[in-house]
């Protein structure tokens, strides 16, 4: 299945104003309504959707409070979607949308969007940094800490399910979908890619009962770790609630730092994760702290030395 | 003497006329750099509890300074995933900790207004898990 990736979030919330305060403190562009309500995106037209939990048009939510509705996948071509309804109306029921999205629910019941992707492509500056026995990548009397550097969320980069079943879901999502298996957590914790992405993960599973189902969190990627500090500072002086980081990941080895969120899951800066192509093993380790991150760092308020 | 007159309390964080009734407030009572215990105002009732969600056991619960309750401030709300707890008892009713509890503060409201944390024998705040890394 020539799946590319998560391209937008559908989320049914409690406060859109909330919502939409903080998303656009994160950096995303809104495009919708005057309430708030409505579309918003990261700098290649991958992001999130706010709209009121009882929205008519929202599917129905999770048997938990998760305020997750949707996630909709881009897809190559026509063609995909063709293969996609096929292969999903066997054992479930398929709608397709006027604009011809395909939707269905997953083996958890996680409501899935299939459309041709409306992601832009990217032409921008990796982060560039000088580094002691190679050519400089930052020029000649180029500053690398410019505090007013714009740092924007450039794509929607993943997404984290507490799921009951995990083994089920990776079935259905490697068998059904084509997603292939990165790495695991033993005992429920697969790091999973469609076909058409190249980074370490875009979906990552997290074994739990039943009463947790839904949305542990979601990632943009940023240009660099220094993007993501800046990025991460400005929602801690803004009064936004850290959660965890910064810091780096093992598996993916993208610089993470999570922020609580008004939709009710963790909103994550991320930055240079690893990329594969098809000739990589999957490697397995225990699910504990010392392997899900290689470092963890604290933001604290700003200090400098003195005498 | 009571057993209360023995324990010791912290300065005082607040007055009950600082507190609009139906809303939450967060408090930094150990100079940490972010607040540790909130406070929901209901009536004249004030239930304290330590700013943890029992899910991760040792994670603060809202997305910003204050911003503790559902949007009906009907109930205590845990940004990280959405679980949802009684304001009165701190018992999680929906998402991932289900039947669990967060940890009250035994507060003291003096005739004046005064608001207090009583802490327990290690200078911590009662029912403050002691977070080992
Ligand atoms: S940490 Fe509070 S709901 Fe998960």
């Amino acid at each position: 299945m020539k799946i590319i990736g998560p391209d937008e979030l559908v989320f049914g919330v409690d406060s859109v104003e909330a919502c939409a305060a903080f998303i656009a403190d994160f950096g995303l562009k809104h495009r919708g309504e005057k309430d708030g309500s409505g579309f918003y995106e990261a700098l290649d037209g991958t992001g999130l959707s706010v709209y009121r939990k009882d929205d008519p048009n929202l599917p129905p939510p999770l048997p938990t409070n998760s305020m997750l509705r949707k996630t909709i996948y881009g897809v190559e071509d026509q063609e995909t979607l063709n293969q996609l309804k096929e292969e999903l109306s066997k054992d479930r029921q398929v709608r397709v949308q006027s604009d011809g999205t395909v939707e269905a629910v997953d083996d958890m019941g996680f409501a899935l969007g299939f459309r041709v992707t409306r992601r832009r492509k990217l032409n921008l500056l990796p982060e560039r940094i000088n580094s002691p026995g190679a050519a400089p990548q930052r020029g000649f009397n180029e500053i690398g800490a410019n505090e007013d550097a714009e740092a924007l969320p450039r794509t929607l980069s993943h997404v984290v399910y507490f799921v009951p079943d995990a083994a089920k879901m990776e079935a259905f999502y490697v068998e059904r979908l084509g997603f292939t298996l990165m790495d695991r957590f033993t005992g429920g914790g697969p790091f999973l890619r469609p076909a058409l992405n190249t980074d370490h993960h875009t979906l990552f599973l997290i074994q739990t009962p039943e009463y947790m189902k839904g949305l542990e969190h979601f990632a943009f990627h940023m240009q660099g770790p220094t993007e993501l500090m800046l990025a991460g500072s400005r929602m801690v002086k803004k009064g936004y609630q850290s959660f965890w980081g910064p810091g780096r990941h093992k598996f993916g080895s993208n610089w993470f730092w999570y922020f609580n969120s008004p939709m009710g899951t963790h909103a994550e800066f991320d930055a240079d994760m690893d990329v594969f192509d098809d000739k990589w093993e999957a490697r397995e380790l225990p699910m504990m702290t010392e392997h899900s991150q290689i470092f963890l760092l604290e933001h604290r308020a700003k200090w400098a030395p003195g005498g | 003497m009571s057993a209360d007159k023995r324990r010791p309390l912290t300065d005082v964080v607040c007055r009950l006329s600082d507190l609009e009734d139906g809303k939450a407030y967060g408090f930094d009572p150990f100079k940490r750099g972010r607040d540790t215990v909130f406070v929901v105002r209901r009536g004249n009732k004030v239930y304290a509890y330590v700013d943890i969600c029992p899910h991760y056991g040792s994670t603060p619960l809202p997305w910003k300074k204050n911003a503790y309750l559902t949007g009906d401030a009907q109930h205590i709300l845990c940004s990280a995933h959405g679980a949802i707890f009684d304001i009165e008892t701190g018992v999680c009713v929906l998402g991932p900790c289900l039947g669990q509890s967060l940890s009250p503060v035994e507060i003291a409201i003096s005739y004046e207004g005064d608001i207090r944390f009583f802490l327990g024998a290690d200078d911590k705040l009662i029912g403050e898990p002691v977070v080992t890394n």
